[in-house]
């Protein structure tokens, strides 16, 4: 950092200046992308770490936090109610995401916006308008606290990703396969089953990818409608730290990371991470 | 003839599928809305029983009480900060992915743009506590290189909330700005430089203008996600941080006036739905400019 690079000739700086105006963009869009990953880095040092609280850099490595919540039988409780929702939330949203996405683009009607705005429209609705509107009515119904009113939840919040993936799947599908099915003599339910959907095979799973990261990981719908007979991971969670600092939630959050490690690996293999929003 | 007999088919087949999920977003999503904001015209009682009369009441105390005029103000001014916050620091982010050199990085920095995403955001806001926390890492390396003697309190408070939001919400900013910037064909830099713009110049007159459609789709769904989350704000700023969810999640949990809740849900999402639609509105504006 000496000043001698002020004696440059004039040209020599402004290539110079070219580079350093480069390098700065890089090291800024660099920095950015390591406050994204942090909380992860965090998480994770924490979670391996003999001590209460974080170190950097870190003293040693153990284990204690997976033993710890590896015998606490709540927990596993809410790990199953996790689990129980995620397989069937995703197989619900899949079908109904599915099935809308693809009626949606062959459908020409009047409207046709207005439905598709509604059905990507919980992920701009604010959670807590959501929460509460459902709180109201599943009081009403009698589904407060039952695996039904998570699993309708769950499916609202998961439903607009599952259209959006098969919407690309979908635009991607050279319409003169289906016709020339349909030429050939097989109905619509047929071309349908043995034509578009092998094709759109791609984002349907990515889909499906989502809609089970989404559920195992949704709490701000969940914390309106559990019970603690149907408490959830994320929702135990909550609750945990809102009262007190436990580092055995950092050992829970590492599945949580695990998950999402598998969720891209299956999305870059299916419809590319570069198709996601 | 044959023809559109088939093409009548496949689209009654395709409303058959359709009707499902009309169902179930009528019954869950549509259905619930109304009933809130029906609620939100009930008047309720001292007990915080629900009374049969219908009054403008519970609008009446959020617009006239000081307390919630403040926190709808502050509502606004923090989502309005995140998305400014996450619109500067999304632009080198989206930039760099653009122009990574190869596929390997580029790969690299969309799981690092994906992966956010794809952990729960309790997972994300307790990384912060972690980190932010009295005998956090920040408190922790600042101690240990002797930059501050009394451990700092960092969390707790809106700085703390506002961190925490665009870590969260940043790549729904950095996405639509990279699909901007991708569109851009190099030509035009070319062009503008080979005219003797230099750098920033071109930046300032060429590639900002045409990345604003991305800009304004980022903003829309950073800001929206900024006003109504509940989560975060809760864990990293306390209960008493002066933020419209917290406010209806209070009403709703602890002092059980339903009603008020409704009420300043709806307050919520007129003012976010305002601030989208006078977004929408600059986008297609500007459209029309670029376009004719």
């Amino acid at each position: 950092m000496d000043n001698s690079n002020s004696a440059s000739p004039p040209m020599r700086r402004r290539t110079r200046r070219f580079s350093a105006w480069t390098t700065l963009v890089w090291i800024a869009g660099s920095l950015v992308y390591l406050f994204l990953i942090l909380p992860v880095l965090v998480i994770v040092l924490s979670a391996f770490s003999p001590k209460e609280y974080p170190e950097f850099p870190p003293t040693g490595f153990s284990l204690r936090w997976f033993s710890a919540i590896a015998g606490n039988s709540d927990w596993s409780g809410a790990l199953w109610n996790s689990i129980v929702l995620l397989v069937i939330v995703t197989l619900l949203t899949v079908v109904l995401g599915t099935t809308a996405a693809y009626a949606i683009a062959r459908l020409e009607f009047r409207g046709k916006q207005a439905i598709q705005s509604l059905m990507l429209s919980p992920l701009m609705i604010p959670q807590i308008v959501l929460g509460i509107s459902l709180l109201y009515v599943f009081t009403g119904m009698g589904l407060i606290g039952t695996m039904t009113g998570l699993i309708i939840g769950h499916v609202i919040v998961a439903f607009p990703y599952v259209v959006r993936t098969v919407s690309v799947s979908v635009s991607n599908l050279n319409p003169k396969l289906e016709l020339a099915s349909m030429s050939l003599g097989a109905g619509p339910v047929k071309t349908f089953f043995r034509v578009s959907l092998p094709l759109i095979k791609p984002g349907i799973v990515a889909g499906g990818v989502f809609s089970a990261v989404t559920s195992f990981g949704e709490v701000s719908i969940s914390l309106f409608v559990y019970s603690p007979s149907t408490v959830t991971v994320p929702v135990r969670i909550f609750n945990y730290i809102e009262q007190t600092y436990d580092p055995a939630v950092n050992a829970v959050s590492v599945i949580f990371i695990a998950v999402a490690v598998i969720a891209l690996i299956i999305i870059e293999r299916t419809i590319g991470l570069t198709k996601v929003m | 003839m044959a023809k559109t007999i088939k093409m009548k088919r496949r689209n009654l087949f395709s409303w058959i599928l359709l009707t499902p999920s009309l169902l179930f977003m009528g019954i869950f999503l549509i259905l619930p809305f109304l009933l809130l904001l029906v609620l939100s015209f009930r008047d309720v009682d001292g007990m915080m029983t629900m009374l049969p009369t219908y009054s403008l009441a519970q609008y009446k105390e959020v617009f006239t009480s000081d307390i919630y005029l403040r926190t709808i103000s502050s509502t606004l001014w923090v989502a309005l900060l995140t998305t400014a916050i996450c619109l500067v620091m999304a632009y080198p982010a989206a930039y760099l992915l653009v122009r990574s050199p190869s596929k390997g990085v580029r790969t690299l920095f969309y799981i690092l743009l994906v992966s956010p995403l794809l952990t729960s955001v309790v997972i994300r806001t307790f990384a912060w506590i972690v980190i932010l926390a009295q005998n956090g890492l920040v408190n922790e390396v600042l101690l240990k290189l002797h930059i501050i003697s009394q451990p700092l309190s960092l969390l707790w408070n809106m700085n703390a909330v506002i961190i925490a939001y665009v870590q969260v919400m940043l790549p729904f900013a950095v996405l639509p700005i990279a699909t901007s910037l991708g569109e851009i064909t190099p030509n035009l830099r070319q062009a503008s430089m080979s005219l003797g713009a230099g750098r920033l110049r071109t930046f300032l007159k060429v590639t900002l203008p045409l990345t604003i459609p991305g800009m304004i789709s980022g903003s829309v769904i950073v800001f929206s996600l900024a006003a109504g989350s509940y989560i975060t704000p809760l864990l990293v700023g306390g209960r008493l941080q002066p933020l419209l969810p917290l406010s209806i999640y209070q009403q709703v949990m602890q002092i059980s006036n339903l009603p008020l809740g409704a009420a300043m849900s709806l307050t919520l999402l007129v003012f976010v739905a305002i601030v989208v639609a006078v977004l929408g509105w600059i986008l297609k504006r500007w459209e029309g400019r670029m376009n004719g």
